[in-house]
């Protein structure tokens, strides 16, 4: 696509764009949310939810809920629509959709291989698995003992087998290296899909770079964070950092040498908009979470994609939007169903 | 004054329902349906208002219902619709439908499970059987293929290549091979091949067989196809992750015997435990089918039942609990006229509750605006919604919808005109008048249907209009019918019309030549042709020029009689409202100056008709010119005997008339403007200036002003309680606004007046390209069926008369049809309406069982 994009963008995709505009309409306001927290069970959570876009999507179950009930009902919804839209989307926005549903992938990849690691039975893994992220071979994927068995046998033919190709060389499949795998297969997606937002150019290029380059460079923090007392060389945690964001190549290369949060704090201090994040964060009662400072700051961008128009960014931010909203709904939800009220408010408001 | 034409009268009306009774009384007034309840609380959460356990009870009685419905879908039993509505039932009776329901539930829930496992039970058998079926063929291949082998041994590679390199090396007295034999769903074939091969490295052998007949899934009951599947492979480890692979691709596996005698016999053993299955599963289908078949003979009656109850509670979610926590107060608009039938359902509900306080209607006076209500039946009900499409009317404002039934249709038929067409569209609107009946019993979902069948008696009229101006345009499929006979004749000779292509009829009455030049007799009989169109301007090759001047003119006058209407109906609403200052402020100026422009058009159209004849129709002046020059105030002489006779004014005095016209045009147009805000900030100094003495009197020094202020709307407010007075009274006054607005509404207007004007040309615009399209099929298509002389051109015929015939429903009566119906829309929404209807009311949406049954029944249609 060239700078013209602007001009055929309606052809292909005007509609769809009207419609996820319109799903992004039904996301719940801040005023739901009040009406939400003073709830006293979740049979008025279904109540008001009613009242609002999600509408009749609890009808059909019978009385007493679960929070599991409402998360499979929301995680439904979200891919109900999502697939709408795939099945109506052409080139080149179809492979975009598909680079959405890779980070699922990842995450269900993980989930299986750990899950058999600790021999659960892979009838009771699947369920928990993300529904936007599941794939034929999936459920074969415990047969694999090795990494390059994983590659060889099941991933060679997803979408993820270019993803993988840097992770082969790992021994064992143990806790430490499924992080690794995890965290090498996060950075080459990002890279990946970075790259190729890139080459769509135009807005889209312009709004998901900036959401793109903010995810790779949460994980960087994230990664050097938690890498802290574990036995990760610094070598090895410089190799997980995506290189597609604004920490990219300096800050990287501090946060490679950080030993402590206080050191990760003073890179973040190079960057304004990261400063913020950290300067807000703390682990205090009442003070927010470094995490939920990153969250925030990522709904922030992804709202903001909806204020341009044709680009692609709208259907990547929804879906992250719709996954924020379903985390605060269920957030919610336990702490009606458990009746443990102090921290019901530390949900994310979006709009 | 008939209901049509104003809003019906409404009050807000206080409710004192005793809590006992409340529920009855609540449930007559839905069933009657004439009153709209208010939400007294509407910042309280859905949550936390005081029915809502009773709400959510029927919403799970709904869920249990809808479960059993969906059962007794699938099992395709017809549910009985008697069409009969129950009333809504007591709160007591509530209990005993929730324990049916929670019966039938569970009941059907452990039919369910009991034939989900039989299903499953059943469904591992008959894939035993399937399996052992096809892994004999299977065997017997494999037992053909090695008995070939051992007398053909160059074939030994080829065969030994698929079981791997370290096969082949070990040889054949070695090749000890197990294997499993399963069942696999179809579309994961490919899938499960690949992984096998990439998996195992290629040291399995996987030979899979289609099971011809589709299996039911026990779970979903939808019917799928699978594969059966044998897998060969050597050693331990090879077989522990087959079957792992196996589990992740949800394949069942099955023991199957090595020998076939033992595969022969559990074969057989397979076979009669299938049977057994089978009759303990018919018992099983028929005693569901039992429980559905009951169910589904109440099932209706009880969707019914607990809509009611539900809509009932979700009412009484709106009322106000009065202190004393013994009855409710609830507030509704109702029509005036139907407080009797409100006052005799209370009283019947009081009566069926058996308490002894009766409930209480109270009427209240506000200054809200109350919601519009118009009574429609099913003839004008379609007319109102075409009005209401546009805006709701303000309350007791003029209804414009009753003079939209005639000048719709009219109006449309103006555009629309061809009596061919409109023949079609009527006998099409009337078919499904007539027929009314049973098509809305066949409640049709489809959205297009239901905009034609809801507007079939506006298509109705429309076609018949279209009829009577298709014979005023003597279009008959655009071709013109010569009923009396043409007015004209030909003096022509026979010579002369052979001679010629275009010959020219005389139409004057005195010195009439022929083409010789010599004197002959007029070729017009003298009296016109008795109704519509001369027929012979269908041969003529000036009848466009002739049809456009006409329709034209026709347009102009039609359009402006509208707009005249449109203002004189503004003074009903003036008079109604009591606001005299309007009338001589807006109604006044906007007659004289709409009437000394375009009126005066309009009468020179018709001069110009009925003064010029045959004769002198050269010097005929043109009106467009005319007009310009009205303006300009360009003015040749009358009497001036060197200017050309067309250039000259129609008449005498017309430079002195239109001068004036043109001056009082002006004038109005400054009345307008000015006269309302100016006397209105007059009105308003004058009470200051008695206000600010009377504070001087008044005042004490412990009053601040503000107080005063206060004091003082309340009292005004209290002493005038009509509901909109004049308009300026105790709100603030701001001159500049108001002028502003008056200024806005001047220039739209004197505007709106030309270009409205200008806009009715689309009547002319619309006909004439209705009438050109109709034409160009006859010529371009059904003629061609007409220029073959022998038999051959029936057949012919045949075929083109289809393509005609459906290009004439297609374009000219659905498009073309749409297309004026919009143009019709359009002219009395913004041209019409404009003139005096504002359409900012509301519309009253009365608490009715009826209206919510219909709804359930609507969205329960989308769902499926």
């Amino acid at each position: 696509m060239t700078g013209l994009s602007e001009l055929y963008f309606n052809i292909d995709s005007g509609y769809l764009e009207g419609l996820v505009r319109g799903f992004k309409g039904g996301i719940l306001k801040q005023n739901d949310y009040l009406n939400l927290v003073q709830c006293e069970t979740l049979d008025d959570l279904k109540l008001h939810l009613q009242s609002t876009d999600y509408g009749n999507f609890l009808a059909n179950e019978p009385s007493p809920l679960t929070v599991s009930v409402i998360d499979d009902k929301l995680k439904e919804k979200l891919v109900v629509e999502f697939q709408h839209i795939r099945n109506h989307a052409v080139e080149p926005l179809s492979t975009f959709l598909d680079y959405i549903t890779y980070s699922y992938m990842i995450d269900n990849i993980i989930l299986l291989i750990t899950g058999t690691l600790h021999s659960r039975p892979i009838t009771e893994l699947i369920p928990k698995c993300h529904p936007l992220g599941s794939f034929e071979e999936m459920e074969a994927i415990h047969i694999a003992g090795t990494p390059a068995e994983l590659y060889n046998a099941v991933l060679v033919d997803t979408p993820l087998a270019p993803f993988f190709v840097d992770c082969i060389s790992e021994q064992d499949l143990d806790e430490m290296n499924i992080e690794i795998i995890r965290n090498t297969l996060y950075k080459a997606y990002l890279e990946d899909f970075h790259v190729y937002c890139s080459e769509l150019g135009g807005a889209t290029a312009e709004v998901m770079c900036e959401i793109l380059a903010f995810e790779a460079d949460r994980r960087a923090f994230i990664i050097t964070i938690n890498s802290f007392g574990t036995e990760l060389t610094k070598d090895d945690r410089a190799k997980l950092y995506p290189r597609c964001g604004k920490l990219h190549p300096d800050g990287l290369a501090a946060l490679a040498r950080a030993d402590e949060y206080e050191q990760v704090r003073a890179v973040a201090e190079f960057y304004a908009e990261y400063k913020q994040l950290f300067d807000g964060a703390g682990n205090n009662p009442g003070d927010k979470t470094l995490e939920d400072k990153f969250f925030e700051h990522e709904v922030k961008l992804n709202v903001n994609a909806f204020m341009q128009q044709f680009h692609f960014g709208v259907f990547y931010s929804y879906v992250k939007l719709k996954e924020q909203e379903v985390r605060n709904i269920v957030w919610i939800a336990e702490c009606v169903a458990q009746r443990h009220r102090a921290k019901i408010d530390s949900y994310i408001p979006i709009l | 004054m008939g209901s049509l034409f104003r809003s019906e009268e409404m009050t807000l009306a206080q409710l004192f329902l005793q809590s006992e009774t409340a529920y009855v009384c609540v449930s007559e007034l839905g069933e009657l349906g004439v009153v709209q309840f208010r939400d007294l609380n509407p910042d309280v959460n859905a949550f936390q208002r005081k029915f809502v356990n009773e709400v959510r009870r029927c919403e799970e009685m709904e869920r249990k219902l809808r479960f059993i419905e969906k059962e007794i879908k699938k099992d395709g039993i017809p549910m009985l619709d008697t069409g009969d509505n129950p009333d809504a039932p007591a709160p007591r009776e509530m209990i005993d439908l929730e324990a049916t329901f929670e019966r039938l539930e569970n009941e059907m829930k452990e039919v369910n499970t009991n034939a989900e496992a039989l299903k499953r039970n059943f469904l591992e058998l008959t894939e035993l059987k399937h399996i052992l079926r096809k892994t004999q063929v299977f065997f017997d291949e494999a037992a053909f293929l090695q008995s070939a082998q051992m007398h053909d041994q160059p074939r030994q590679d080829e065969a030994q290549t698929l079981l791997g390199e370290e096969v082949s090396q070990a040889g054949i007295p070695a090749l000890k091979l197990g294997f499993v034999a399963g069942v696999i769903l179809r579309e994961r074939i490919p899938a499960f091949e690949r992984l096998l091969w990439r998996a195992c490295r290629g040291n399995v052998f996987l030979k899979f067989a289609e099971i011809e007949t589709p299996l039911e899934d026990p779970v979903t009951g939808d019917q799928v196809n699978k594969c059966v599947f044998i897998i060969f492979f050597q050693g331990e480890q090879l077989k522990t992750r087959v079957k792992k692979i196996c589990e992740g691709f949800r394949a069942t596996l099955y023991p199957c015997p090595e020998t076939p005698a033992e595969r022969r016999e559990m074969a057989i053993g397979v076979m009669t435990r299938i049977e057994d299955l089978n009759t303990v599963l018919g018992q099983t289908q028929d005693h569901r089918h039992r429980v559905l078949v009951a169910a589904a003979k109440n099932i209706k009656v009880w969707f019914i039942k607990v809509q009611k109850i539900k809509a009932i509670y979700h009412t009484l979610n709106f009322c106000n609990l009065d202190v004393t926590q013994k009855c409710l107060i609830a507030e509704c608009w109702c029509p005036i006229s139907e407080l009797e039938k409100i006052q005799l359902a209370l009283r019947r509900g009081t009566e069926r509750s058996g308490a002894a306080v009766p409930s209480i209607l109270n009427r209240m006076s506000t200054k809200e605006s109350p919601p519009t209500f118009n009574r429609t039946n099913k003839f004008t009900a379609a007319f109102q919604a075409l009005v209401d499409s546009y805006g709701v009317a303000s309350y007791r404002e003029v209804n414009p919808a009753p003079f939209a039934i005639i000048s719709f249709p009219f109006i449309f038929a103006v555009m629309f005109g061809d009596a061919g067409h409109g023949i079609v569209m009527a006998l099409f609107g009337l078919w499904m008048v007539i027929k009314e009946k049973s098509l809305i019993a066949q409640k049709s979902t489809n959205e297009i249907w239901n905009t034609f069948f809801g507007g079939r008696y506006i298509i109705l009229l429309m076609g018949l209009f279209s009829i009577y101006t298709g014979l005023i345009y003597n279009d008959f499929y655009s071709k013109s019918v010569n009923i009396f006979g043409s007015a004209w004749q030909s003096n022509y000779t026979l010579e002369d019309i052979e001679a010629h292509k275009v010959l020219q009829l005389c139409p004057n009455r005195i010195n009439c030549t022929n083409l010789a030049k010599e004197p002959i007799h007029m070729d017009y009989r003298g009296y016109p042709y008795p109704f519509g169109m001369d027929p012979i301007w269908a041969i003529s090759v000036n009848r466009i020029t002739y049809t456009n001047s006409y329709k034209m003119k026709m347009s102009i006058i039609i359009g402006v009689a509208q707009m005249l209407f449109g203002v004189m109906l503004s003074i009903w609403n003036h008079r109604y409202f009591k606001e005299p200052l309007n009338i001589i402020a807006e109604f006044i100026p906007e007659m004289i100056f709409l009437n000394s422009i375009f009126g005066y058009l309009c009468v020179l159209c018709i001069y110009k008709w009925s003064v010029w004849p045959g004769d002198d129709a050269a010097c005929a002046p043109s009106i467009l010119l005319g007009l310009i020059n009205m303006f300009l105030f360009k003015y040749e002489d009358y009497d001036d005997e060197n200017i050309v006779c067309n250039q000259k004014t129609m008449f005498r005095s017309q430079q002195a008339l239109q001068t004036l016209l043109v001056i009082l045009a002006v004038l109005s147009a400054m009345v307008l403007l000015l006269v309302k805000p100016l006397y209105l900030r007059r009105e308003h100094n004058k009470k200051l200036a008695i206000r600010s003495i009377a504070d001087a009197v008044e005042s004490a020094p412990e009053v601040t002003g503000e107080d005063v202020q206060i004091h003082d709307a309340q009292s005004r407010s209290s002493a005038d309680p009509s509901p909109s007075g004049h308009g300026m009274d105790g709100e603030e006054f701001d001159f500049g606004d108001l002028f502003v607005y008056q200024c806005i509404h001047t220039i739209e207007f004197c505007l709106g007046c030309i270009s409205h004007t200008a806009s009715y040309l689309r009547l002319w615009a619309l006909s004439l390209a209705h009438g050109q399209l109709s034409e160009v099929l006859w010529t371009m298509v059904l003629h061609m069926g007409f220029i073959f002389d022998s038999y051959a051109g029936a057949f012919v015929l045949f075929a083109v008369f289809a393509a005609w015939a459906m290009l004439t429903i297609g374009i000219l009566l659905v498009m073309e049809g749409l297309s004026a119906f919009l143009h019709t829309l359009r002219l009395h929404w913004v041209e019409f309406q404009s003139k005096f209807y504002h359409g900012s009311g509301y519309a009253f949406l009365p608490f009715s069982f009826e209206v919510i049954l219909d709804q359930a029944q609507a969205s329960d249609h989308e769902v499926h």
